[in-house]
């Protein structure tokens, strides 16, 4: 039971998406129960997304009890966590400040936290790159050089500058870039990749229809 | 903008960027309100959207029983917790995963494989002149070469070595303008950020002082 | 030479972007024909005609991102289309779009309910996706503040795909591919993709394979897009510093091969003598 059921609820529910696809979803009987179960795995989905938050809550909790190592900035991690969850799913009749329309807490902590903290981490990775650019990108052997060469190359062709001193160049280099090497070479490649990925997601799939692939369901 | 706002926004920019010098006690304070801020925004987005709007109101308000199975679906996620029963999530897991497999099963093969492969082979016909049909030969030959380079299930050795050799080399080509555009990507975040602090947040000082 | 302290590069990295909002130099931005030819495949839809505007991106990139989300909202308010906005990112996205298509609306005089609606976020791409192809209201039974779609006038006449004339994806992840393989490719909406620089090199793939109109990658192709609309924004202003930080990194890749390459020959001759 314990595994047979959730083999067989998978089985039932990708069979039906499967054989939808091959009748009209608008009118025949299949086509209707398969946007029925479409429609309902956003709500067992949206559940999955709560039991996440109820995880990191239960873990910096008990770190916190415990006054583990760096405990108080997981304290801030949970009063954050409340801060913006409880005035979102108050009622916005009550106050302008409940809910999640503009003007409410959640929006504002949104707008002027939230959505610079996240823009500034990924900001970082400039430095990074830059830093990996320095050290760590050699010439050491034909490959590498290869790719040295066209990564300079694509850095020239897509700034005004760069652009205008390749233009300098015979032979209009920046219309080879774009043919041979976006639109030959790596398109080729690109290909080649969504192709595998591709046939291994359609893979994978069948298996867990069939029930072989079952690592999701964890142990136990 | 509010000059609240700014400062706001430029304390927790400039707490993040402190990490570049070395890590801190600010940077750490910054990045866990950071990570509480992130859990706590889907409460009030899946809360509203999906708990009420797809489940209760539908339910309650317009007599939509048969919500009640991905209601308890969604329920049994929450075994979980409890290692007695925990089992019972796994049904929950395996409906989205059925259902997600359901449709990739199809969708991959008829929107990805098929008109890759297509567009391969019609390329080849040579109606857009000899240019293009050296640049379709190209390709036929990186989308081979590229596959067989990924295929391990076979030794690389002798002809297939050979184009697997050429595969490594167009899939450099490929990857080092990977690079070129990921430079450029994670350059524009920073012009972001940057732009904000100059314009925003130093331009604030006028005010102040 | 070969380990210099990495804060020695985040400076010089810092000034590089600093420096041109002191100086700035304005050089002109060409237009490449993956941008050029989504910028046509946009002007050449009916004026009027339904269009979703897809907001698949994370604040994390709105560098990038939110500059060709407006200067696709500012293209098809032009041409007095009717927007449809959603998202299927949780963090965020609902929230921009809802800001980005108001702030375009408020420069070209449009009216939320009639000529936009923003559709907000639903868990799950591949349900949301594949659930519109049948009905749109049964996805998305309210709008992002909760109005329920039968009172939005602008809605009354849209069923699913069939009434959507074209898809403006803008993303910075996976979920374009989604809207190739099962929206595009499912039911033929004709779409376009504006993604980060990072996704760009994939897209060419599709753009070749005449599944997507055309691309803009990164902020190039936002200023790209900036251009054909005769109207310069915020991705042409960060093109010079864009082009300022590739040199410095190119300079970095150079310095650092000719220290490694000195360094090794130097290694070699101790070892031998």
């Amino acid at each position: 039971m314990r595994t047979a059921a959730p083999v067989f609820v998978a089985f039932a529910s990708g069979l039906i998406l499967v054989v939808a696809f091959f009748f009209n979803e608008e009118t025949t009987t299949i086509g209707k129960l398969s946007h029925q179960l479409l429609d309902w795995v956003i709500i067992v989905g949206g559940f999955t997304l709560l039991l996440g938050l109820v995880s990191i809550t239960r873990v910096n909790w008990a770190a916190v009890k415990r006054r583990s190592d760096g405990w108080i900035y997981k304290l801030f991690t949970i009063i954050a966590i409340f801060v913006t969850a409880i005035p979102s799913v108050l009622s916005p009749d009550w106050s302008p400040l409940f809910g999640r329309a503009r003007g409410s807490i959640f929006d504002w902590l949104f707008n002027y936290l939230q959505a610079p903290m996240m823009a500034t981490m990924f900001a970082t990775l400039a430095f990074y790159i830059a830093s990996a650019a320095y050290r760590a990108f050699r010439a050491r052997n034909a490959e590498a050089t290869i790719l040295l060469l066209t990564a300079t190359l694509v850095m020239l062709w897509r700034v005004p500058i760069g652009e205008a001193l390749l233009n300098l160049l015979p032979g209009n280099i920046p219309d080879l870039i774009n043919t041979y090497v976006m639109n030959g070479a790596n398109l080729a490649v690109q290909r080649g990749i969504i192709v595998g990925a591709a046939l291994g997601a359609a893979s994978m799939s069948l298996r867990i229809i069939l029930g072989i692939e079952r690592t999701y369901m964890g142990k136990g | 903008m509010e000059l609240l706002q700014i400062w706001v926004m430029a304390f927790f920019t400039l707490a993040l960027f402190s990490f570049l010098y070395k890590d801190n006690p600010v940077y750490k304070l910054a990045e866990h309100i950071f990570a509480g801020l992130t859990a706590g925004y889907q409460v009030g987005l899946i809360w509203d959207t999906i708990i009420l709007q797809k489940l209760w109101d539908p339910m309650i308000g317009a007599g939509q029983w048969q919500l009640l199975v991905p209601g308890v679906l969604g329920v049994f996620m929450f075994a979980r917790f409890w290692p007695r029963i925990s089992w019972l999530s796994r049904i929950s897991l395996a409906f989205v995963m059925g259902t997600t497999a359901g449709v990739f099963l199809v969708t991959e093969l008829h929107g990805r494989v098929l008109p890759q492969m297509q567009w391969t082979m019609l390329a080849l016909g040579g109606e857009n002149g000899f240019a293009a049909t050296i640049l379709a030969i190209i390709v036929v030959i990186g989308v081979i070469s590229t596959l067989i380079y990924f295929y391990f299930s076979k030794e690389h050795t002798g002809i297939f070595g050979g184009a697997a050799k050429v595969g490594i080399w167009f899939i450099m080509i490929s990857f080092g303008a990977h690079f070129g555009y990921t430079v450029m990507g994670r350059v524009s975040l920073l012009i972001g950020r940057v732009q904000f602090l100059v314009e925003d947040w130093i331009g604030s000082f006028s005010t102040i002082f | 030479m070969e380990q210099i302290d990495r804060r020695w590069v985040y400076l010089l990295v810092g000034l590089a972007v600093v420096i041109p909002f002191i100086i700035p130099m304005k050089f002109p931005v060409s237009v490449s024909p993956e941008a050029q030819s989504f910028y046509d495949a946009v002007e050449a839809l009916p004026d009027s005609c339904t269009v979703m505007l897809v907001f698949d991106y994370y604040p994390s990139t709105v560098a990038e991102t939110e500059p060709m989300a407006v200067v696709g909202a500012r293209h098809l308010f032009r041409k007095h289309c009717k927007i449809i906005t959603l998202t299927n990112i949780p963090y965020g996205a609902p929230s921009m779009a809802e800001s980005v298509t108001r702030r375009v609306a408020a420069e070209t005089g449009k009216e939320y309910g009639k000529d936009f609606v923003n559709l907000g976020y639903k868990y799950g791409y591949v349900s949301v996706l594949k659930g519109m192809g049948q009905s749109i209201e049964s996805i998305f039974p309210t709008d992002n503040s909760g109005t329920p779609l039968s009172e939005l006038p602008m809605m009354d006449s849209i069923t699913n795909y069939r009434q959507i004339s074209f898809i403006f994806e803008v993303a910075d992840n996976a979920t374009a591919d989604y809207w190739i393989s099962i929206v595009n490719a499912g039911y033929g909406v004709p779409m376009g993709v504006a993604m980060t620089a990072v996704m760009a090199p994939k897209y060419y793939a599709y753009v070749g394979s005449k599944q997507i109109v055309g691309l803009l990658g990164g902020m190039k192709g936002a200023a790209e897009y900036e251009i054909l609309l005769g109207q310069p924004d915020t991705a042409f202003r960060g093109m010079d510093i864009q082009s300022l930080v590739h040199f410095l990194i190119i300079a970095f890749v150079i310095v650092g091969n000719i220290a490694f390459f000195v360094g090794r020959a130097q290694r070699r001759k101790g070892r031998a003598a």
